[in-house]
């Protein structure tokens, strides 16, 4: 190689005009691909989803004939709803327009302060969901069968509100299960969507911050 | 878009744009719509634009901030890939540019971390350390040692393909 970089660059850029801008198609409607607007889009959804939702599960539970479940599940969900107003709210600061450092710091801040968030909401919603799901099953004729024909295979004579003790002790456990790893389950459901995204945010910090100091 | 705002504020740095999503793609439909995401940012942050700087530096931020963090769907699947998602080995790219010289710049540039490819870019563009480290929000010291570096690294690459 005889040529420097420098000049490799000039000689190839000695006419910009020569450089052809591709077409722009209804460029105003285009859905953004950057990660902060997929996330305030999924937020977005998130809240349509669930009214959605709750009015669905309200009219389904309904029909089962277990409304108060379908109310139970709906007042699990409105703080979702807020939630994911008060993060798409934060959003508004993030200016593209920042230094690339200050970009990404800004970006990972409201990141990991929306995934908190969302994690502490989960470790209630997960096991009361769990739980009223239980009640339900519980209380249902179905479940009164079924209970019965347990008791059956299984007799004993420790009965705790009008239920074997060892079912207690399974909708204990599980509810248990599912207040310790709420947040395990929701990162790693996470993880999947955008964990190669957030590994690369946190390497372009770290590259950055090197540079920084 | 108001094509007044896009030939009036876009088109004339259309340059910058071409010049910072090439050297975070691979292929010609990847480098369309990195370019149309960074042209549709600039539409969007043009309020928060505040006349601190120029115009121009703002578009470098932007479109150095959209390639930082653009998330590209397959056609194929589900799953998101994300800009540095290169192979390996040396990658072979279209022939964007009509000098065999940028282009292979270029191929070169792509081995390169995300970081040191903007660094790198805004080096060749002739920004001074300073203005670099502005755009980047690192420390003026260290971006020299850095150019150095990547300046090297560069070379090598480019020489081991000749």
């Amino acid at each position: 190689m005889t040529k420097s970089i420098e000049t490799m660059w000039k000689e190839g850029f000695v006419n910009e005009a020569h450089l052809t801008a591709p077409k722009i198609n209804d460029l105003y409607n285009r859905k953004s691909e950057n990660i902060v607007d997929k996330l305030k889009s999924m937020f977005d959804m998130n809240i349509k989803a669930i009214m959605v939702g709750c009015v669905i599960m309200f009219v389904m539970m309904s029909l089962i004939g277990a409304p108060f479940l379908g109310l139970y599940i709906c007042f699990l969900l409105l703080p979702l709803i807020i939630i994911a107003k008060k993060e798409l709210n934060k959003t508004v600061n993030l200016s593209k327009g920042q230094s690339s450092y200050d970009y990404l710091m800004s970006f990972n801040t409201w990141l990991k302060s929306s995934i908190d968030t969302y994690s502490g909401y989960y470790k209630i919603f997960y096991p009361l969901f769990f739980l009223g799901m239980a009640v339900q099953a519980v209380v249902s004729k179905a479940g009164g069968k079924l209970i019965a024909l347990l008791v059956e295979k299984i007799p004993t004579d420790i009965i705790l509100f009008g239920l074997p003790y060892y079912l207690i002790v399974a909708i204990t456990l599980v509810t248990l299960f599912f207040a310790r790893y709420a947040e395990a389950i929701y990162h790693w459901d996470l993880s999947i969507v955008y964990g190669r995204q957030f590994k690369k945010l946190e390497e372009l910090i770290a590259d950055m911050e090197e540079l920084r100091r | 878009m108001g094509s007044d705002f896009y030939q009036l504020y876009i088109l004339p740095y259309a340059g910058i744009i071409i010049k910072i999503c090439r050297a975070y793609t691979n292929s010609q439909e990847d480098f369309e719509d990195y370019y149309q995401e960074v042209c549709l940012q600039i539409w969007r942050s043009k309020d928060n634009f505040n006349k601190e700087s120029e115009w121009s530096t703002w578009v470098y931020r932007i479109s150095l901030n959209v390639c930082l963090t653009y998330l590209k769907r397959r056609k194929s699947g589900d799953k998101e890939i994300v800009s540095n998602a290169l192979p390996e080995e040396a990658i072979d790219d279209s022939k964007a540019f009509i000098s065999d010289d940028i282009n292979e710049l270029y191929n070169a540039i792509k081995h390169l971390s995300e970081t040191d490819r903007a660094i790198i870019l805004l080096y060749l563009e002739e920004k001074t350390y300073e203005e670099i480290a502005e755009i980047i929000g690192s420390n003026t010291n260290n971006i020299g040692v850095r150019i150095k570096r990547i300046k090297d690294r560069l070379n090598k690459i480019i020489n081991l393909k000749d």
